[in-house]
């Protein structure tokens, strides 16, 4: 079944593959399911096509995958260009949120860039 | 060593001197002190399985175990569920009894006599009665029988008729002679034969020929794990289980089929589907089954038809009731939480016990409460208890009113019900149960004033299911 240009297999949670999208987890599955009155234990093929194209619809209006990648970017790269504190340690990738930097600073090194991966 | 010639532990003398013995003994150690025939005589050592070589590192990583390849061919969907749900009613290692009365119409009216001090005469009162076979394929239907209830011991099913059974099946008589709706709550301790008391009332009601109506376990209604969908213009917002309703009016129609067949539609009703006109009960029902989407219409209109002139009266059981007193797991629009009394069957259940329904052809509804691995909910043990205070005739106890969880929903519903406490079984009647179990051939003792004494204290002083469990499960 396609969901918003994505195929899932019809035996597999509706709440599990929703999840599979960037930037829904658990709080915006929960409201997605709660809105269009599926229960949590529905299986991608026990939906009817109109609540498919409902869900789809629901995707298509929601911040997700590359657009909330983007708007990632584009907050890191306003601070930078605005040339706050915040923004010169994501460019020299270390510790934003006011950390030690004596000691391990590894997840700093691997996420706080200006191009972030999200 | 002794110089005796006798072996101290067998008492037997050996062939040879001991003086012979120890010389003899003496020549095989005198030997050369260092040998390597024995080394040279061995196979040579292979080189490579010596364990790490010189000059190369052994690896002390923690292998990956692979995941283990799923051999055999996996059962089908449904498969291991319809196996642990399956209920074996008949063995036919067990001896069958032969003098076993059937729960039919004429020992039913039988059950019913009483003598001057009020005591019921009837000849299988305080007995085990066997279920004729058409019941038992109607109790199948409605899925009346528990896996954990034992059935599977003997030849056929049967039933301790207790006195509260008498009582019971008294109230359903009078219910339906007098047309009212009698609203019943079976409580007590765990394993005292709350469900067995529900299976009683169901197969009394068959035997009389009423239409029963069952949950066999409400948390199904509760525990979203079937689909849900809002009633349009509702206002509160009331809400259906399509699935859940779809399969429930096929038990109905299997389990009263020989009834519903006989009915016909005789009222017009509003459907969103065409229904031809003066067709069976059991060929409406038919099509309620085939779409989930007009399930609960039909049920609807299957109420009205019931509730019409000259209908048999209905029976309404509910197990495990603690689950639909309070939230369900469904979540609504605004993803707040549903009560469960907002479900339509839920719904009918309360309406029923509250008195805003009637059925107008007589009729009872039944509620079992479960005190195994069920939510506690206040406010209907509160009812219970005060419901019993009140029959009792002595004060009511007071609400807490510190106490926040109590739901106003549950305490208007069950505001005026009567409730039946069960506890443990008379030794006579455990004895009569045990001389059936002794009779099947699968209680194997003797069953005297004893052993009935003993398993009756063993059991809490008689609960029901502490017995079975010692004479029955427990075999050394």
């Amino acid at each position: 079944v396609l969901i918003w240009g994505v195929n899932f297999p019809e035996n597999r949670l509706i709440k599990k593959s929703l999840e599979t999208f960037y930037g829904i987890g658990n709080q915006h599955s929960t409201r997605i399911l709660a809105q269009h009155s599926i229960f949590h234990r529905a299986r991608v093929g026990s939906l009817p096509t109109k609540t498919i194209t409902a869900l789809t619809a629901e995707l298509s209006s929601m911040t997700i995958e590359t657009d909330l990648r983007r708007k990632l970017v584009e907050n890191i790269s306003r601070l930078k260009e605005m040339g706050t504190y915040r923004g010169r340690r994501h460019a020299m990738g270390y510790p934003v949120r006011g950390q030690n930097t004596r000691s391990q600073i590894m997840s700093a090194r691997k996420l706080n860039r200006v191009e972030r991966r999200g | 060593m002794s110089t005796s010639t006798t072996c101290w532990k067998c008492l037997s003398r050996p062939s040879l001197l001991s003086s012979q013995l120890s010389s003899r003994i003496a020549q095989v150690t005198v030997s050369a002190p260092f040998s390597s025939t024995a080394t040279s005589l061995a196979p040579p050592l292979i080189r490579g399985n010596n364990g790490p070589q010189k000059g190369v590192k052994g690896t002390t990583a923690i292998k990956k175990k692979n995941r283990p390849q799923q051999t055999g061919k996996p059962p089908m969907p449904g498969e291991r569920k319809a196996l642990r749900k399956r209920v074996v009613l008949s063995n036919t290692n067990a001896i069958e009894v032969q003098d076993l009365v059937d729960l039919n119409q004429e020992t039913v009216d039988g059950l019913l006599k009483e003598n001057a001090s009020g005591e019921y005469t009837s000849p299988v009162a305080g007995k085990v009665v066997g279920l004729p076979g058409t019941t038992v394929d109607s109790l199948r239907a409605i899925e009346s029988f528990k896996t954990s209830q034992g059935w599977g011991l003997f030849r056929r099913p049967s039933l301790l008729v207790r006195k509260e059974a008498i009582d019971l099946t008294k109230s359903l008589v009078s219910a339906a002679k007098d047309q009212i709706t009698q609203r019943l709550i079976i409580d007590g301790a765990r394993g005292t034969g709350k469900s067995l008391m529900l299976l009683h009332a169901q197969a009394a009601a068959f035997a009389q020929g009423w239409v029963v109506i069952n949950i066999p376990e409400a948390r199904e209604l509760v525990s979203a794990t079937s689909d849900y969908a809002p009633i349009p213009d509702t206002m509160p917002q009331l809400w259906t289980q399509p699935t859940f309703t779809s399969s429930w009016l096929e038990k109905i129609q299997k389990a009263n089929k020989t009834q519903l067949d006989t009915l016909k539609m005789t009222k017009k009703h509003n459907l969103p589907i065409e229904v031809p006109s003066e067709i069976s009960l059991s060929r409406f029902l038919e099509i309620g089954v085939s779409d989930t989407d007009v399930a609960w219409p039909i049920f609807q209109a299957f109420w009205d038809e019931m509730n019409a002139k000259d209908r048999p009266p209905m029976l309404l059981t509910m197990d495990s009731t603690s689950y639909v007193m309070g939230m369900t797991e469904y979540r609504d629009k605004a993803i707040n939480f549903i009560h469960s009394h907002d479900f339509v069957i839920t719904k009918l259940f309360m309406d029923l016990f509250s008195g805003a329904i009637k059925m107008n052809n007589g009729g009872a509804v039944i509620a079992a409460t479960s005190r195994s691995n069920s939510p506690t909910s206040i406010s209907m043990d509160l009812a219970i208890m005060q419901a019993l205070q009140r029959q009792a005739g002595e004060k009511l106890t007071r609400r807490n009113p510190f106490e926040r969880k109590y739901d106003e929903r549950v305490d208007s519903a069950l505001r005026d019900i009567t409730v039946m406490e069960l506890s443990g079984v008379s030794k006579a009647e455990a004895r009569s149960l045990m001389e059936y179990w002794a009779a099947s051939g699968v209680l194997r003792q003797r069953v005297d004033e004893q052993i009935v004494a003993e398993k009756w204290a063993l059991a809490g002083n008689g609960v029901i299911g502490e017995i079975k469990r010692n004479a029955l499960n427990m075999r050394i």
